[in-house]
């Protein structure tokens, strides 16, 4: 019951009009800008090209439609992560939490129910981004003459939602990790910094100097469950990876959320 | 540190002889330590229900500590208590029956007055509290506006309409008159009251004396985490003896003066204010006419003679072992308000 509660609470604050438009906007945008350089940069389909290098005509295949959409995994998660922990941050840093806890002192009901909501909201985000996604493509599709008749057939569309649903995991994902750290370190602005340079700059650093590492990464994994599998890591693996890596934080963070005295 | 008799005050074992429902707030030996540090050190707290309650410190003394003990936002290191009847480790319990404001009002800036109550409301599922609530405190009106308009003032009142959503037996309110001018104090100050005839229990904490003397009945001062007073605030200022006030023609004559009733065996405090010279003698009103005869016989005329009761904020400086007036003790750094002068009374 307080879990449901905590959700609709959550939710007033999530249809603030201006995160709305910053969330979704700054999803639209990246969205769009993937989409944009991805189209912009296929090679023509006439020549020889190197094995992996995207087409026009690769992208004239029912796949074509949601390859922006791919593409902006690791952006997407982000900005997901960013979100998520400005959320949880933002109760501590606000002094807003105490007054949650004296209204809905059961707290791990109340966390649950505040993160089912964030990952609602952020859902609704992937398929604003799957939206935006198709009239990008549609429109770059007309400057760089790709046919799209096979975007408009039953494989397409099941193709779209099967990335939809992979990015989705992966930014509910990305935003758990953004949720944890706000948790922990009490402080919007540090949990976004910390989680962004560890997924982003650090673990592209490790993976990049040991390649065997990526599969293990948790960023990397992300990134491959948007892709819906990748070469370091399969769709499944990196799903029961993931799954491991998010249960233990997510348990850790409940520890320390239900144990810790509230100073702030 | 003068302490007042403890065996007229109220104690907690008094609370738990009376019947269930007397006192609202019981803490024994309530501690808390952050590492080496006691923030609050075995506090016997007794708040009667019904009353207004001033809970009052110097700052660092432990009051919020407490209070976040009371709320469930801290764990006791040792200690135990009961609010509303139920133990403090039950506090899931109790806090539906709570309303509280603590360390100031905190709101998202960017939401709407009724929408930052109604991300409170929802979670306890009052709903139809919210505009209720608001109409009582005076912003209705300017429900829809986003908090960051909102003056200081404004802020406060809907700290104050946070805390009334349950419909609460007992208010925690802490520091509620934070940067108010005197207008919203005074506003503050009736709701208070209001509160209390509602049959409502509230504890504030203060540090502006003069507000805790005019609005509360009963009072908690605390000093480094421990209890320092707890009684009516009536029986602090009877702790201190009323002072006479006396000012003759010239200040020659009045530090004469002084010299004849420190040998008559009184004591008399010299007050300088510029070229004023104000004695403060050290009885009531029944030696008056004995120290007026005594100034008539040295020849020097008496042109003001009053009774001086003493303040809270001087009954308070006096148990914490500091007075704050010029020439008369250390003014110590309690961060404590004004108080405003004592009341007198013509002899």
């Amino acid at each position: 019951m307080l879990i449901l509660r905590a959700f609709s609470s959550e939710w007033v604050k999530l249809r603030r009009r201006r995160l709305w438009f910053g969330a979704y906007g700054a999803i639209a945008g990246v969205v769009v800008l993937t989409t944009v350089v991805t189209i912009a940069g296929a090679a023509s389909s006439a020549g020889h090209h190197p094995a992996g290098t995207l087409t026009l005509a690769t992208l004239s295949r029912a796949t074509g439609l949601s390859r922006g959409l791919t593409q902006s995994g690791v952006l997407l998660g982000a900005v997901a992560l960013s979100i998520a922990a400005a959320q949880f941050g933002g109760e501590f840093s606000h002094g807003t939490l105490r007054n949650l806890l004296v209204r809905a002192p059961r707290r791990a009901s109340l966390i649950v129910g505040n993160g089912l909501a964030v990952l609602s909201f952020l859902v609704g985000a992937v398929i604003v981004a799957a939206i935006v996604d198709i009239g990008a493509a549609v429109a770059m599709a007309q400057v760089r003459d790709v046919a799209t008749g096979a975007w408009t057939t039953g494989s397409a569309m099941a193709s779209l939602g099967q990335i939809v649903g992979d990015m989705a995991l992966s930014v509910c994902g990305y935003a758990v990790v953004g949720m944890v750290l706000g948790v922990v370190l009490r402080s919007s602005v540090i949990a976004i910094g910390a989680g962004l340079a560890l997924l982003l700059p650090i673990e592209s650093i490790i993976s990049s100097a040991v390649p065997s590492t990526a599969r293990w990464l948790p960023g990397q994994l992300l990134d491959s469950l948007a892709q819906g599998g990748s070469a370091q890591a399969s769709f499944g693996a990196a799903l029961v990876t993931t799954s491991i890596y998010l249960a233990g934080i997510v348990v850790l963070a409940l520890v320390a959320f239900t144990r810790r005295d509230v100073t702030t | 540190m003068v302490v007042p008799e403890l065996d007229t005050l109220v104690r907690p074992d008094d609370c738990r002889r009376t019947p269930p429902g007397e006192c609202a707030v019981i803490t024994t030996g309530l501690t808390k330590r952050f590492g080496r540090r006691v923030a609050v050190d075995r506090l016997d707290l007794a708040i009667p229900a019904g009353s207004i309650t001033g809970f009052v410190g110097p700052n660092g003394a432990g009051k919020t500590t407490t209070i976040r003990m009371l709320l469930g936002l801290m764990r006791p290191t040792s200690g135990s208590g009961f609010v509303l009847g139920h133990p403090l480790k039950e506090y899931r319990t109790y806090l539906a029956r709570v309303g509280a404001l603590i360390e100031g009002p905190t709101f998202h800036p960017t939401l709407s007055g009724r929408d930052n109550l109604l991300v409170l409301a929802r979670l306890a599922g009052l709903h139809h509290r919210v505009d209720p609530v608001l109409d009582r405190v005076g912003l209705l009106r300017r429900a829809k506006d986003p908090v960051r308009t909102y003056s200081l003032g404004m802020c406060q009142r809907l700290g104050i309409a946070a805390a009334l959503l349950p419909d609460p037996e007992l208010l925690v309110l802490d520091e509620p008159t934070n940067g108010l001018d005197p207008h919203g104090i005074a506003e503050i100050r009736r709701m208070l009251q209001s509160f209390a005839d509602e049959g409502r229990t509230v504890l504030v904490s203060s540090h502006l004396l003069a507000e805790i003397e005019q609005v509360c009945g009963h009072l908690v001062v605390i000093e480094d985490g421990r209890l320092v007073f707890q009684g009516s605030v009536a029986q602090l200022l009877a702790a201190r003896a009323p002072e006479l006030v006396v000012r003759t023609e010239c200040a020659e004559e009045t530090l004469r003066l002084a010299r004849i009733i420190e040998g008559v065996g009184r004591t008399a405090r010299v007050l300088r204010e510029g070229d004023a010279v104000t004695l403060e003698v050290g009885a009531d009103c029944s030696w008056a006419g004995a120290l007026n005869r005594l100034a008539m016989t040295a020849g020097i005329t008496v042109v003001h003679l009053a009774q001086r009761d003493s303040t809270l904020e001087e009954a308070f400086f006096a148990i914490m072992g500091s007075d704050p007036r010029p020439g008369r003790g250390t003014a110590g750094d309690t961060g404590t308000g004004t108080g405003g002068g004592g009341g007198s009374g013509t002899c």
